[in-house]
């Protein structure tokens, strides 16, 4: 028999089939690996308050996320890569958030989270974030000095919101005893605490500082507590949703007439209270008829991609659209989405957006303009004064 | 001083709305009705659906009425009826409607917060001091609860069958009453109190799928401590829900939120029959 260099016997099949098999097996793996990175979506995660306290503002907050992802995909996405977001319920509380960071991280292996919610579920998620080593943009504003490796905010904190407010007070109402009504949680004190010692370092005093759970909603032993305190002025800060319309409600039924600063409203529930709302004050750093040209092309865009199902666009879901830019931003600056090289790349890119330029430079917090308004009767906001580029002070001095 | 004295009166006023659905359907059938706060919710929310038809928001009481009663007969004859012989049962499967209930609102309404006008706006002006006018009119709706179910169970004739049942069900039975009859129109005028003291509770609170759930626990301890007497319940809202002013006005409203179900549990603990007579 004549040894050719083709192989006719068995031992000659089994080998061409197991070369063939080897050379097709690499030649698939080489395809769909280079398919998939082509294809592999840069994954946002969004763990927001779809039920409980939050559940009035999420579907505003899911809106503007998913306006920013469809415009980054139809330029092309992010380094060449879709973006897809991962939506998940925090129940608005720390038992949900727990459980709505594990499977955002450890389940869908998203690539950022990138949320607002309240402080409770932020606490109890942050573990984890630092377990997962996950970049994490917190899109609420908040009662400042929470600090994380991993994390970034870009919205306000009180050192920011409270003095417009006690500022205009003092001096066009001549306002000097303050009355403060909170939720009893991480917000509602931090934010009362910081505006008590505000109040005090100019020259005013806080004849009352009242509080009641989360989820209370009878308020009539704090009300009676304020009539007899007969403050010039009220301000308060509880949980967003329920609490703002039981407190508002309670107080005009018990003809309370006192300036009303609430740093806990905004201006989608004021426009659903009626006329309950009508006199309050806000300070915040969005409102809808701030005069910008981004701000008017924010707004067309999501009157054209939610038509009549539209939720206000408001304080905690304009960040949130600022936010997922800021990730871009910060991704194509590192070249890549790994945690290591985007969290130092957060703090170095900008964006300019409906609320202006906004760079989380200062120990991972933004420097904001901020407006002070009054609740309409028909439920708009109108502008009293604007401050420009407030400073956030001293919010993490550990993590320059 | 007028002013805490007159949260004391309001807040008991009510309480005693809350309850006084739950104390029928618990002096009748000796369960405890744990669709309570389902049946608030649904109260409430016949507030929203008036408002929302632009009537007046004094139509939701009515509505509120009709719309519990219906459900309170659904609900009787097609779980609470079968499990009559097991009333452990009959309780756990009040709690699983309570859920059942909240999730259908969620689906129609969103989980969103609704908001419901207010019928009567602002405060009455009285010596030192002023004080919310709706609540105080919630007084004088808690004394014609009061009287019109007085008169229902000791002027009528089905108020007689009634009494006879809480009495002694096997006996009144025995005399020829129809304890299913009194059960049956029993858990429906319970669940359309139920559902007019929601509408009622609007005006001072918002409205959402979960309205009813933090009323159920303190329902249920003022209904424990004052068994099937009306004018025990009565007692019991004025008491409990006078500490519970007291503690939240004195010392501070989070421990105000407990005060209601601590003191009924020690007061259960020293006298088991609470406030009733033997």
């Amino acid at each position: 028999m004549k040894h050719g260099m083709i192989a006719t016997g068995a031992r000659g099949w089994r080998r061409a089939t197991m070369a063939g098999a080897l050379v097709s097996t690499l030649l698939a793996a080489a395809l769909t690996s280079s398919g998939a990175l082509a294809a592999d979506p840069i994954k946002i995660g969004v763990p927001v308050g779809l039920s409980g306290a939050n559940s009035v503002v999420a579907p505003s907050v899911v809106q503007s996320s998913q306006l920013a992802v469809d415009e980054i995909n139809a330029k092309g996405g992010i380094l060449g890569r879709q973006v897809a977001l991962e939506v998940a319920d925090d129940g608005s509380g720390a038992a949900g958030a727990q459980k709505a960071f594990d499977s955002l991280i450890f389940d869908k292996k998203v690539n950022a989270l990138i949320s607002m919610e309240t402080s409770a579920a932020r606490n109890a998620g942050l573990p984890i974030v630092t377990r997962g080593k996950t970049p994490f943009i917190y899109t609420s504003f908040y009662e400042g000095r929470s600090c994380n490796r991993y994390m970034y905010v870009d919205a306000w904190v009180p050192d920011q919101q409270v003095a417009p407010i006690v500022d205009y007070f003092m001096k066009q109402k001549n306002a000097k005893t303050f009355f403060l009504i909170g939720s009893d949680y991480a917000f509602g004190r931090g934010m009362l605490d910081f505006t008590k010692s505000y109040i005090e370092k100019k020259g005013g005093k806080v004849v009352g500082n009242e509080y009641l759970p989360m989820d209370g909603s009878d308020w009539t032993p704090i009300i009676s507590k304020l009539q007899a305190a007969k403050p010039d002025a009220i301000i308060t800060s509880t949980a967003g949703g329920a609490p703002n319309v039981t407190l508002t409600k309670q107080l005009r039924a018990a003809g309370v007439k006192v300036p009303y600063g609430n740093l806990a409203v905004d201006e989608g529930t004021a426009k659903s209270m009626g006329s309950d709302a009508e006199g309050i004050y806000i300070s915040g750093s969005y409102v809808t008829n701030i005069d910008t040209p981004a701000n008017k092309q924010f707004l067309a865009a999501m009157q054209k991609r939610f038509g009549a199902d539209l939720k206000t666009p408001n304080d905690l879901s304009v960040p949130q659209y600022e936010a997922i830019y800021l990730y871009k931003a910060a991704v194509e600056k590192a070249g890549s989405t790994d945690s290591a090289k985007v969290i130092p790349a957060l703090a170095q890119v900008s964006f300019d957006g409906p609320r202006g330029t906004i760079r989380m430079d200062k120990q991972r917090h933004t420097p904001l303009t901020m407006y002070l308004g009054q609740v309409q009767a028909d439920g708009s906001v109108k502008v009293i004064e604007s401050f420009k580029n407030v400073d956030p002070g001293e919010q993490c001095p550990s993590l320059k | 001083m007028l002013n805490l004295g007159l949260d004391v009166v309001t807040t008991a006023a009510i309480l005693f709305i809350v309850s006084t659905g739950l104390l029928l359907v618990f002096g009748v059938m000796k369960i405890i009705n744990f669709s309570h706060g389902a049946f608030l919710t649904t109260g409430g929310y016949a507030s929203v659906i008036v408002t929302q038809a632009g009537l007046s928001w004094w139509w939701g009481i009515p509505c509120a009425l009709a719309i519990g009663f219906v459900l309170g007969m659904a609900v009787e004859r097609f779980i609470v009826r079968p499990l009559y012989a097991r009333p452990l049962d009959a309780i756990l499967a009040t709690w699983g409607l309570g859920i059942i209930v909240g999730q259908i609102i969620t689906l129609v309404f969103g989980r969103g917060v609704q908001m419901v006008e207010s019928p009567v706006t602002g405060a009455l002006a009285l010596p030192g001091a002023q004080y919310s006018a709706y609540r105080l009119i919630l007084v004088g709706v808690a004394l014609v609860i009061a009287l019109a179910l007085g008169w229902l169970l000791n002027g009528t004739r089905l108020g007689l069958q009634t009494r006879a049942v809480i009495m002694n069900e096997a006996l009144a039975r025995g005399l020829g009453i129809s304890s299913t009859r009194v059960r049956f129109i029993t858990f429906c005028t319970g669940a359309a109190l139920a559902s007019v003291a929601g509408c009622l509770i609007t005006p001072l609170a918002s409205v959402d799928p979960n309205m009813g759930v933090p009323w159920i626990v303190g329902a249920f301890m003022l209904v424990l401590v004052a068994g099937s007497s009306l004018v025990n319940l009565a007692i019991a809202s004025t008491v409990l829900g006078g500490a519970q002013v007291l503690v939240s006005t004195f010392i501070n409203p989070v421990l105000g939120g407990l005060t209601i179900a601590v003191l009924a549990a020690l007061l259960l603990r020293i006298r088991p029959e609470g406030f009733a007579r033997g």
